[in-house]
């Protein structure tokens, strides 16, 4: 019996990329053609007339801005909350666009696989959400949020520690962690299964069956491309919602 | 049979199969990342930047570039790209209730009609029922002193028939019992050598023919 070994690479060489430039590199690239992507879209779809009824680059930016006043502001903040929807949109749209390229052929990279964007848009997120929290509550927004009402005085320090850590600690944590975790996640299931069936084709074989067998990380690799596209709109989605409540929260306590 | 068995080496992965032929063998954790190793087009930089930093690292340019990205796109939607497309969006949400207003306005005035139409239509064919029905007895009405005075006329006919009836038997009935009282008498002559007298023979005849 003999053995073939085949490489995957270096799991920084599938994250990690020469630059194009010294302070710019791919990730880079993805990030500002998402905002450009973004802007252009939403510029178009603005200089479409309005008064009839919406199709192409118009009904596609009517659609998020519905999707986001009805499918998360509405659901989350309520009416109060519609102010926001301009930051939600940016928001949905930017992770969406970041996230996209990673199904994408040649750039096959989401940019959210990375740990910058993730963090900074999760801090972005915790530096508004507690903002808006000292806006409408003061300085008692920080009791609120440590010791929710009703908490017996006797463990209020032990519910205080737990709230403290959960809500100023964990959540910008967990926003980043969450969609960082998931994309890179997807990324490397989609280099794996790519991999083995390129392993699996070009493989110098006298085994008859090895090459046919390439179909089947093959199939894996089509499915998940396909459920990237899921994946991709729904860590947006989350990320984007999670931010609503957050920002709801802080506002509206009682809610 | 084929087998596969992963190694986390390092900082990354190292598979091996067995029961495949092969053309080249296993190689160390060491080695760097070669090209069949990649997904295509990608260009990689060299294994010796591949050990720093480690993946979740964040590097400071792909923050810096994400950061002004995300600030630029927000900050035009919050300013500009939102507010615009709103305000049309606004616009026409706006025309479409007010043409809806009108649609319903003009719907409700469209069954005010018909119903001040079906109000007519019932008053006219009220009014047409009236006028049939008034005709209808005018015509009975007519029709019954028609058929009365026809029904006069006959009786009157009909009583002047048997007057003139009655006086013709009458006369027939007198021209009969004459006729036979001469017979009677002649028979009673022709009988007896005797003619009877003719009131006899007139109360024998009435009585006879009474019967």
């Amino acid at each position: 019996m003999l053995a073939e070994s085949f490489k995957f690479p270096l799991i920084n060489s599938i994250l990690r990329w020469k630059d194009l430039f010294s302070t710019f590199n791919k990730v880079a690239m993805i990030a500002v053609a998402a905002s450009l992507i973004g802007i252009v879209v939403f510029l178009l779809a603005g200089s479409k007339d309005g008064s009839k009824a919406p199709k192409g680059v118009r009904n596609l930016a009517e659609s998020t801005v519905e999707f986001i006043e009805n499918g998360i502001v509405m659901q989350t903040m309520g009416k109060d909350g519609l102010g926001w929807t301009p930051f939600l949109l940016s928001l949905f749209v930017f992770i969406y666009l970041c996230n996209a390229p990673g199904i994408i052929p040649i750039l096959q990279m989401p940019a959210t696989a990375r740990m910058a964007i993730p963090l900074f848009l999760a801090l972005l997120v915790w530096v508004v959400y507690n903002g808006v929290g000292f806006k409408h509550q003061g300085v008692k927004y920080l009791t609120h949020t440590i010791w929710p009402p009703g908490v017996p005085t006797m463990l209020k320090p032990l519910v205080g520690l737990i709230e403290f850590v959960s809500n100023i600690i964990v959540r910008p944590f967990s926003l980043t962690v969450r969609l960082f975790a998931n994309m890179l996640a997807g990324h490397i299931l989609l280099v794996t299964f790519a991999l083995l069936t390129q392993s699996l084709i070009t493989a110098e074989t006298k085994q008859f069956m090895l090459k046919p067998m390439a179909i089947l990380p093959f199939f894996m690799l089509v499915f998940l491309t396909a459920f990237e596209v899921l994946v991709a709109f729904l860590q947006a989605y989350i990320f984007t919602i999670l931010t609503a409540v957050y920002i709801g929260g802080a506002a509206h306590p009682e809610h | 049979m084929l087998t596969a068995v992963i190694h986390l080496q390092g900082a990354g992965w190292h598979a091996s199969s067995s029961g495949t032929a092969s053309t080249s063998p296993a190689t160390g954790s060491d080695a760097p990342a070669t090209s069949e190793a990649t997904t295509g087009t990608e260009e990689h930089v060299p294994a010796g930047d591949l050990t720093k930093p480690g993946p979740i690292v964040p590097e400071m340019k792909e923050l810096a570039w994400g950061a002004g990205s995300f600030i630029v796109l927000a900050v035009l939607m919050r300013w500009f790209l939102f507010p615009r497309l709103k305000r049309s969006m606004d616009a026409r949400y706006q025309g479409i209730q007010a043409d809806h207003a009108a649609a319903e306005s003009a719907r409700q005035a469209a069954r005010t009609e018909v119903a001040d139409y079906e109000a007519q239509v019932a008053a006219i064919r009220a009014e047409a029922n009236q006028v049939v029905d008034a005709a209808r007895n005018e015509v009975e009405a007519e029709r019954q002193a028609k058929v009365a005075a026809l029904q006069a006329s006959l009786g009157e006919q009909r009583s002047a028939a048997a007057a003139e009836a009655e006086a013709a038997r009458q006369a027939a009935q007198s021209q009969i019992a004459a006729a036979v009282g001469d017979v009677a008498g002649r028979a009673g002559e022709l009988a007896t050598g005797r003619r009877p007298a003719d009131d006899v023979v007139s109360r024998v005849v009435s009585e006879v023919m009474a019967r």
